[in-house]
């Protein structure tokens, strides 16, 4: 199942074994999109280095950005200002709503169904005009920076958002009423791809498809990092860990997200936006690790720093890498109709499988 | 667990295997050898109070002299990490694998094989993850490799 094909979500080749029409194995090959981003570490300046983690996924870049300057800022013990933790937040929980509707719209359009395809890109257009009104960008943001962002938000940015929360809330129940319990989605999801427990920390899944077997583990609660322990938000949980239970948790998420930017705009001070940091900025000598909870798992930066200018070594460890080994386990013995609708449920975009 | 009582539960049973890093910060690290590491992370696997069951990250650092690799493990059920070094040789270096403990370590070292050139004793599918089959052109990750297409940025 080659590298161009409209359902693999990315550059991703399957050697399938079958038999007839059953699948009895099947091997992802990866690297068509390798980038070298971590070598190219080796010679950018930490503010030069952002733009690339934009396109480690492009589709959810902020939470790239986030997660390249959060452990900067641990290591070197900089403060970060209130009302820029605030506009983190508000475009981090945006931008896992614009992934998680790219992510349903490809699914459902893989079973079958058009519909909430292009209701869900009308939606995510919304939030790509605010994202064009802070940062002047749509899918690659550049906008973190070490020590907060890199501009503040216009002004009418604040009343365009709360538009957008009010006008967002009845369009999932409306993507609920077209999906969830239609009788032909659940024929093709529910008892599909079932995911142990154990076969998923073996393989150190995380994300939503961790959530789905029922595992109660997400970093924003479990190891609160930026603000998160000032919302209020649940975490939703599978019961059954098949294709229609990592669904629902990704729909329910994308409740939450929107209940989190809700407080967010209520709460959010008057105040600077970033730190000041010398322009020639040379964090202490030393390593950290830092995580944070991406819609498509637990995306980490291992930063090694030598006193210079730049990294001496970056590691990127992405959701996706660890998610995409379990694939072969999850699809013994189903159909290629069934295999496509679990690859789709496991949410994998490529780039950061490749990075 | 707090980093010091994990380093307090590691050094009671392996103190003289185990030499702290100083440099990682927010973590409790330690330099291991090489012929002691299956031995440490089957125990920090199976041991009731560590049970690290969840791999963060597996990668090699070239140290110009040496090259080092890092393990980042984590325990969803006590919520606690740990961090295992381990120095190699730069040239034809060789390891025991991890995947036999955890499944999630295939694919980071099939990775860190290629880019670093480490040979993992006991991987059950080696091969190239990343690169391409007929990549026969080094180790790109090694900080003095060139290749036939890498270009140094002019100095300033």
């Amino acid at each position: 199942m080659g590298p161009q094909h409209p359902s693999t979500h990315g550059v991703l080749r399957l050697m399938l074994t079958m038999d007839g029409e059953v699948v009895l194995n099947a091997i992802p090959h990866v690297g068509y999109l390798h980038r070298s981003l971590e070598k190219i570490a080796e010679n950018r300046t930490f503010v030069q280095y952002i733009p690339y983690t934009d396109r480690l996924d492009y589709v959810s870049a902020m939470f790239g950005n986030y997660a390249f300057v959060y452990p900067i800022e641990k290591l070197a013990n900089i403060p970060v200002p209130e009302r820029a933790e605030y506009i983190r937040v508000i475009m981090m929980e945006l931008n896992r709503i614009a992934s998680h509707l790219i992510w349903l719209g490809t699914f459902s359009l893989d079973l079958g169904a058009v519909t909430p395809f292009l209701y869900c890109f009308r939606e995510r257009e919304k939030v790509l005009d605010l994202f064009e009104m802070v940062c002047g960008q749509r899918m690659t943001f550049n906008y973190m920076r070490v020590g907060g962002v890199s501009k503040d938000l216009p002004d009418q940015f604040i009343p365009a958002a709360k538009k957008f929360v009010e006008y967002f809330k009845p369009r999932v129940d409306e993507y609920e009423d077209i999906l969830t319990h239609n009788p032909i989605f659940l024929g093709r999801t529910k008892d599909i791809g079932l995911l142990d427990k154990e076969v998923a920390i073996e393989h150190s899944v995380s994300g939503p498809s961790l959530r789905g077997c029922g595992i109660n583990w997400d970093l924003r609660k479990n190891e609160p990092y930026s603000i998160y322990d000032r919302f209020d938000f649940e975490i939703p949980l599978g019961k059954t860990s098949d294709v229609w239970d990592r669904y629902s948790v990704r729909v329910q998420e994308m409740r939450q997200s929107i209940r989190i930017v809700e407080q967010a705009l209520q709460q959010i001070p008057q105040g600077e936006t970033k730190t000041k940091i010398p322009a020639v900025f040379k964090p202490p000598a030393g390593e950290i690790y830092a995580r944070i909870e991406a819609p498509r798992g637990e995306m980490g930066f291992y930063i090694i720093t030598d006193g210079t200018t730049k990294p001496y070594r970056v590691k990127i460890r992405t959701g996706s890498f660890c998610n995409l080994t379990i694939l072969p386990k999850l699809c013994k013995g189903w159909k290629i109709a069934d295999l496509v609708a679990i690859l789709a449920s496991l949410d994998v975009v490529l780039p950061e499988v490749d990075r | 667990m707090t980093k010091e009582e994990i380093a307090q539960i590691l050094n009671s049973r392996f103190s003289e295997k185990l030499k702290p890093a100083e440099s990682v910060s927010h973590l409790s690290a330690f330099f291991v050898e090489k012929e002691n590491l299956i031995e440490i992370c089957k125990f920090t696997k199976q041991s009731d109070q560590l049970k690290m069951d969840f791999v963060n990250c597996i990668f090699a650092t070239d140290r110009n002299d040496s090259l080092e690799m890092t393990y980042v493990l984590f325990s969803l059920e006590k919520n606690h990490k740990l961090c295992l070094k381990v120095k190699l040789p730069r040239k034809d270096s060789q390891i025991d694998s991890v995947t036999p403990i955890w499944e999630a370590a295939n694919w980071f070292e099939k990775e860190t094989a290629e880019l670093f050139g480490i040979r993992f004793s006991g991987h059950p599918d080696p091969g190239p993850l990343l690169l391409p089959e007929d990549w026969n052109e080094g180790y790109p990750m090694l900080r003095d490799w060139t290749g036939k297409d890498f270009v140094k940025l002019p100095p300033k």
